[in-house]
């Protein structure tokens, strides 16, 4: 209670501080840059993989991906004509079009497999074959052991930014089976290769100036300069998800945090050259992310949003 | 009097909606006759852009304007100097020191093809627009193509979900959920010809096609297969699709 009253004031502070450093703009933007001075880059040049995929750095940069190291889940071919095999069927439809099938709960546009790749079986995407096997889960967010189906109740109403179904709802039985038929022989308990996100290093602080060049030489193409991402043109729903705004995940959400922002971007983004930024890239591009503005924290009332710093920033 | 003309004539051309009209004339004009040195398109690209399967030659009609003027312009662009390094990605040189923005130039993408890059650099850039604008502005209906069950079984598993396990995205994510194209930097792949596709990727991977953003389709190129390219080639040929013109 102490740290958070000591936390507002810290913000209160800044605002008071504030006007005393704006007079002189160029210093809080940062030093103007002059091209005629020769001084070390802020990015490292990189080799475009797999352009020039000989380069050594490259070939370091990059993992070897060898058969067989990822588990991989069932051939969507194989899913049983049964009971079961159709709610795994309706499972897979609310999993890959939200919208339509769970419209009802979802105050965003999101889908689940905006994030969960490929029908939630990418590696390193949070891929469901290695996250239902370990449920249930002590989980530090609530401080409390969580079965699968009362985490799946989170991702509506953080990072869906809705509301959760109950326990008992078609769509939570749905999402259950279709992860449980995807982890078909996969081991109880146990943490597989490709679980959750890529763990990363962290040479220096995060810079959101850097991290906005990044941006738009490696993001800005998708999910535009503005973030707001693209639409289908045919259904409801993004394409290219937003990564911030209205229509984006909601302060509470994993994905707003820096450091599993970065853990995603830096196996999975840009879309099929997963492992080519640098960590410090993906650190950067995600500061400059989570200084955008975003649904805000549904835990508490818009009072303390207001005043507490979001969470997520180291 | 001849102010009160013009005014209606542009009150005409709002009423109408297409302001490039004249553009599309002279696209139609440059593609059905074709103009000097330059053949018409339409003797290899189908009579009404549709493309021809057997030669493999791409369909035309209703694809993205920017990206088709794109393709000719980099179909026009020469090859540069031994040893100039190429990145795929537009940086900010401005940013960077100087003796690196020397020493590194940006690619603007280049697309080779011995029969149409002579001509490519036949046409001006009014040219390219227009001919451009022609191909946008006409419909397309897609006659799909049989293929065997198995084939296509495999084509929609790399289509719909990739190859997850190795990194490699699905080709939907970025071509649309149908494979009908999105915006100007992703290209419809159903609706083309499958020997045109399998040519592309042929093409990325010996470095003669080098001309997508952030060389994202290279990078996927890489890793298919020779079945991988016929499996999805045959796939999307066998979806249906109706483009109305823009």
């Amino acid at each position: 209670m102490r740290a958070r009253i000591l936390m507002t004031a810290a913000v209160l502070l800044q605002f008071l501080v504030a006007p005393a450093f704006a007079a002189n703009k160029d210093v809080v933007d940062g030093p103007l840059l002059d091209g005629g001075v020769v001084r070390p880059a802020e990015h490292q040049a990189r080799a475009s993989v797999p352009a020039t995929f000989s380069h050594d750095k490259a070939i370091r940069q990059i993992p070897q991906i060898n058969p067989g190291e990822y588990f991989i889940p069932p051939q969507i071919q194989d899913i049983p004509t049964s009971k079961y095999g159709q709610m795994v069927e309706q499972g897979r439809r609310i999993f890959t079009d939200t919208q339509r099938y769970a419209g009802r709960y979802v105050g965003n546009g999101l889908n689940c497999s905006s994030c969960h790749l490929q029908e939630g079986r990418k590696a390193y995407a949070s891929p469901m074959w290695a996250a239902y096997p370990m449920y249930p889960q002590f989980r530090n967010k609530t401080r409390s052991v969580m079965t699968f189906e009362e985490r799946l109740q989170d991702c509506f109403k953080y990072s869906m930014n809705g509301i959760a179904p109950t326990l008992d709802s078609p769509e939570i039985k749905a999402l259950s089976a279709y992860a449980h038929w995807l982890s078909k022989g996969a081991p109880i308990n146990q943490e597989l290769p490709g679980r959750g996100f890529a763990r990363l290093s962290k040479p220096r602080d995060p810079n959101s100036i850097n991290g906005e060049k990044l941006y738009r030489e490696n993001c800005a193409i998708c999910h535009g300069v503005d973030g707001q991402g693209q639409k289908f043109a045919k259904r409801a729903g993004y394409m290219f998800p937003p990564l911030w705004g209205r229509n984006s995940f909601n302060r509470a959400a994993g994905m707003s945090t820096i450091k599993d922002c970065a853990q995603f971007t830096k196996a999975n983004m840009p879309l099929g050259k997963g492992w080519t930024l640098t960590d410090m890239d993906a650190w950067d591009i995600c500061t400059y992310i989570w200084i955008q503005d975003r649904p805000s924290d549904p835990r508490f009332g818009w009072l303390m949003n207001a005043i507490m710093p979001p969470v997520g920033g180291n | 009097m001849l102010v009160l003309g013009m005014l209606l004539f542009a009150v005409a051309g709002c009423k109408h909606g297409s302001g490039d009209k004249p553009l599309i004339t002279e696209g139609e004009r440059l593609a059905t006759k074709g103009e000097g040195a330059v053949p018409a398109c339409a003797s290899c690209h189908g009579e009404k852009g549709e493309g021809n399967g057997a030669a493999g030659f791409p369909r035309l009609a209703g694809l993205n304007k920017d990206y088709l003027a794109k393709q000719l312009q980099d179909m026009a662009r020469e090859k540069p100097p031994e040893g100039v390094v190429m990145e795929p990605v537009a940086r900010d040189y401005s940013k960077t020191p100087r003796v690196n923005s020397d020493l590194t130039a940006f690619s603007p993408g280049l697309r080779h093809s011995p029969v149409m890059s002579p001509l490519a650099r036949g046409l001006s850039e009014q040219q390219i627009n227009a001919v451009s604008a022609y191909y946008a502005s006409l419909s397309f209906t897609a006659k799909p193509l049989p293929a065997d069950f198995q084939t296509l079984e495999r084509g929609a598993d790399l289509a719909l979900r990739g190859k997850p396990e190795y990194g490699l995205p699905a080709c939907i994510s970025c071509h649309a959920p149908n494979g009908e194209g999105f915006g100007a930097d992703f290209p419809p792949l159903a609706g083309q010809p499958p020997k045109y596709l399998i040519d592309q990727i042929d093409k990325w991977q010996t470095g003669e096609r080098d001309n997508d953003p952030l060389a994202l389709m290279k990078a996927v190129a890489n890793q298919l297969t020779d079945a991988d390219k016929i499996n999805v080639a045959a796939y999307f040929a066998n979806r249906t699709l109706v483009v109305k013109g823009q």
